[in-house]
């Protein structure tokens, strides 16, 4: 009852609420192929916000678009109230992005990375350095930050990402699949802080296919396939009756049916002759 | 002579270990016929090198026989066999993967010692073309030199050794550095291979015309004095000095050599057992030791002296990542090298200009083009921070101060090494000009053309050019390079007028005048290329993004 966010949840998003990203009729293709197929959406602010779908479902090139990063088509997308391509001075500090399938800057290491673009922020250097040396220590890669970050391993460049992209306090974070290939530790290492993050009243966007860490993780998801929004909102909305958020999903992307294709492999298993 | 082999091979003739010799045979000429089952594009090019490599092999062995008898003979085939050796030496560090039998690690699992591996190994590397050319080779210095029938004794002895201890060379250097030809590192410096090659081909280009012009082979005479004292090249001269009756200085160049061929093997097989028998997850740890190290003793000094804000912080970067990143490295290690060797060069053929020199300031300019390329898909970094035009024009001058940095020391020493070279003194202010303002120019046409046509530097590799995007390249390069000119003109104009007019005497009007209009350029570039940048960001990112 105290605060909106956490006990009008079921309405946060719609009305009142207020909302980290808007997101109007966004498209993109590429030649005859839709990547994302005019989705609109609204995601509140202060939640921790999942994006799943399976490989293909358009999650990458969303996310891309709504960084700034790629343009889209058609369409708006809103930050904060603040249209990510017409006013890029207020969308882009407000933001942290860690992306999937783009390099860092390999060569430098871990610190001077942190230290490279917390002042390309324009943050001052003494202030970068302190928090730079914090995030280290707190994503255990201090040991690791005068070794480049092309030997890091995956899990140590998802961290040094995260780091780069938390350096400069946003108020929203989108992450692209940044569990993929990640082993426990780090895993566990990285949701500690993204949980402490979003305590502080943060948002974090992130995309993924794991549909328990989703479960276990957010508050609020939409999913997504072939280029579409099957369904968004907070989390026991979208599972309904369904048991896990993994049968609530496989429904709504018309996976289940597929399943039950198996039945054609009926030649298939122990026991048989041929 | 194969028992000279055998008991270097297997000395205590090891206990019941099976015969390894076949084996590692077997295995060399699988890997040799297996060059023959790839697609037939990649079969065609392997048949292609044997064979070049084979006629070049014919061809060097018939020069060779031809110069039997000439007085610079001995000196030549000297020569030829310390440059024969410093391939062989150098073929693990730039080609790792050329034999995959040289890495020792592909066999630590399995229940081998030392000894019998090392006879097995060295007899195994003595298959393949570059075994053959190299005995072809040795066995063609051993015949422009030796007369007589001692000679000829010695020079079968000199051969085998010859080829022996190239063999033995390799190994033992690819053993001792497997650790880095397996790591990062290693494939950095393979990146790195061609660019050797290059300054090495012009190095013997130098030599061969100096050889032409001068008093031929004797001109050999000075380098010769040195290497035949050095093993293996010490075996031809043994040669030579059999022919001549010098039985003692002919024992003594073998003995050289068979010392080198003994010591090589004792380290490679201390190496060896190092390597089979330590822990290979210390890789990962000693390659952060290093890097860890090197960076620690570094900080400081120079990055002090960077300006502050976003143009200090993004020269910071550009200039790491030449020192760095292989193919930036490359490309600005091929620019100093070719901007120095192209004046010098004409210099000592004679005839040359002062404005040779302009060479290194053109090849310099060229840095500043297609910058984003060099960031890779990382360029996503710049892009994410990049929100209004000053940011913008703080991101272009970072990179062009980083260019100019390096290139305007640079150019000036080689326009004055030029007029020193050239004792034309005059020349000097006028060029020192025309070089200046072609740098402001390529920096200026440079940023504008990374806007315009960025396109994708693969980081593996020795292509500059993703695929699918050589047409962006050419055009970024033909149009900026154009351009360049094309600004330079009004220096130009002002010099050749001065010329024409026979205002000689005003010459050194060019200096401050190019100066001054190749930093105003530039900086105006820059200028009416930063809103490009900013409006350009996601397209950018798309084009650099294939590597």
């Amino acid at each position: 009852m105290t605060t909106e966010s956490s006990g009008a949840g079921e309405q946060a998003g719609t009305a009142g609420a207020p909302a980290a990203v808007r997101i109007h009729s966004l498209w993109k293709k590429y030649g005859d192929h839709t990547a994302v197929a005019g989705i609109d959406l609204t995601l509140p602010a202060g939640r921790f916000i999942g994006l799943v779908g399976p490989n293909g479902a358009g999650k990458t090139t969303t996310l891309s678009m709504v960084t700034g990063l790629l343009r889209p088509d058609a369409g708006q997308v809103e930050i904060g109230g603040h249209d990510v391509w017409r006013d890029p001075v207020a969308v882009k500090s407000r933001i942290g992005v860690l992306p999937e399938g783009l390099r860092l800057f390999e060569r430098l290491s871990g610190g001077e990375l942190l230290s490279y673009i917390g002042r390309l922020r324009g943050l001052p250097g003494d202030e970068v350095d302190k928090r730079a040396g914090q995030l280290l220590d707190v994503l255990d890669l201090s040991a690791a930050r005068n070794k480049l970050v092309v030997d890091y391993s995956t899990g140590m460049r998802k961290k040094i990402g995260l780091a780069a992209a938390l350096l400069h306090n946003p108020e929203i974070l989108f992450l692209d699949e940044p569990f993929e290939g990640v082993d426990p530790v780090s895993a566990q290492t990285i949701r500690g802080v993204l949980e402490r993050y979003t305590g502080s009243g943060a948002t974090v966007v992130f995309s993924s296919h794991v549909m328990e860490l989703v479960e276990s993780l957010c508050d609020w998801v939409a999913v997504m396939a072939g280029g579409k929004i099957r369904a968004d909102g907070p989390i026991g909305e979208v599972r309904g009756d369904a048991p896990s958020l993994q049968d609530a999903f496989l429904e709504l992307v018309g996976a289940g049916s597929r399943a039950r294709a198996g039945e054609n492999l009926d030649w298939l298993g122990g026991g048989g002759a041929r | 002579m194969s028992t000279a082999t055998r008991s270097v091979s297997t000395p205590a003739a090891a206990p019941p270990s099976p015969a390894l010799t076949p084996i590692f045979v077997r295995l060399k000429l699988s890997l040799l016929k297996n060059g023959l089952r790839q697609s037939p594009g990649r079969t065609a090019a392997y048949i292609i090198s044997m064979a070049v490599t084979l006629l070049f092999a014919a061809g060097l062995l018939l020069g060779l026989i031809l110069l039997r008898g000439v007085s610079g003979a001995p000196a030549l085939a000297v020569l030829l066999t310390a440059i024969l050796t410093l391939g062989w030496a150098a073929m693990p560090l730039f080609f790792p993967t050329a034999d995959e039998t040289m890495d020792p690690t592909r066999l630590v699992m399995l229940p081998l010692r030392p000894r019998p591996l090392i006879g097995s190994l060295l007899i195994a590397s003595l298959i393949g073309v570059g075994p053959v050319f190299t005995v072809v080779l040795a066995a063609g210095s051993v015949v422009a030199v030796a007369h007589g029938a001692a000679a000829v004794i010695v020079g079968v002895i000199a051969t085998v050794l010859i080829v022996l201890v190239c063999a033995a060379l390799a190994r033992a250097i690819a053993t001792a550095n497997v650790r880095l030809l397996t790591s990062r590192r290693g494939r950095d410096l393979a990146v790195l291979s061609g660019l050797f090659v290059a300054l090495g081909a012009q190095g013997v280009n130098l030599a061969a015309q100096k050889l032409a012009q001068s008093q031929g082979l004797a001109a050999l005479e000075p380098a010769a004095a040195v290497l035949r004292w050095i093993p293996p090249a010490s075996a031809v001269d043994a040669v030579d000095a059999a022919g001549r009756g010098a039985y003692g200085r002919a024992v003594f160049g073998l003995a050289l050599t068979a010392l080198a061929l003994v010591v090589l093997l004792w380290w490679w097989s201390r190496t060896l057992t190092t390597v089979m028998t330590s822990p290979d997850s210390s890789t990962l740890q000693a390659i952060e030791k290093d890097s860890g190290r090197k960076r620690a003793g570094r900080a400081g000094g120079w990055e002090r002296l960077l300006p502050d804000g976003r143009t200090g912080t993004v020269m910071r970067r550009t200039m790491l990542y030449g020192w760095r990143d292989p193919k930036t490295k490359m490309g600005w290690a091929a620019a100093l090298g070719v901007g120095l060797i192209l004046p010098v060069v004409t210099a000592v053929q004679g005839g040359g200009s002062v404005y040779t020199a302009c060479w290194a300031s053109g090849l310099l300019g060229l840095q500043m083009y297609n910058q984003f390329g060099q960031d890779t898909s990382a360029f996503w970094m710049v892009a994410s921070t990049l929100s209004t035009r000053r940011d913008a024009f703080l991101e272009l001058a970072g990179r062009a101060l980083a260019v100019a940095v390096i290139a305007v020391p640079y150019v000036t020493l080689v326009v004055l090494g030029s007029a020193a070279l050239l004792d034309d003194w005059a020349a000097f202010p006028e060029v020192y000009g025309v070089a200046l303002a072609l740098l402001g120019a390529l920096v200026a046409t440079g940023a504008f053309a990374s806007v315009r046509f960025p396109y994708s530097i693969p980081s593996d590799g020795n292509k500059n050019v993703a695929p699918g995007q050589g047409g962006i390249a050419w055009i970024s390069m033909l149009v900026g390079v154009v351009m360049g000119g094309l600004l330079c003109l009004p220096v130009i104009g002002l010099t050749v007028g001065l010329h024409v007019a026979g205002l000689q005497g005003l010459l050194w009007l060019v200096l401050p005048v190019g100066a001054v209009y190749g930093a105003v350029v530039a900086v105006l570039g820059l200028r009416l290329t930063a809103p490009v940048v900013l409006r350009r960001l996601p397209e950018i990112l798309v084009a650099v993004s294939k590597g």
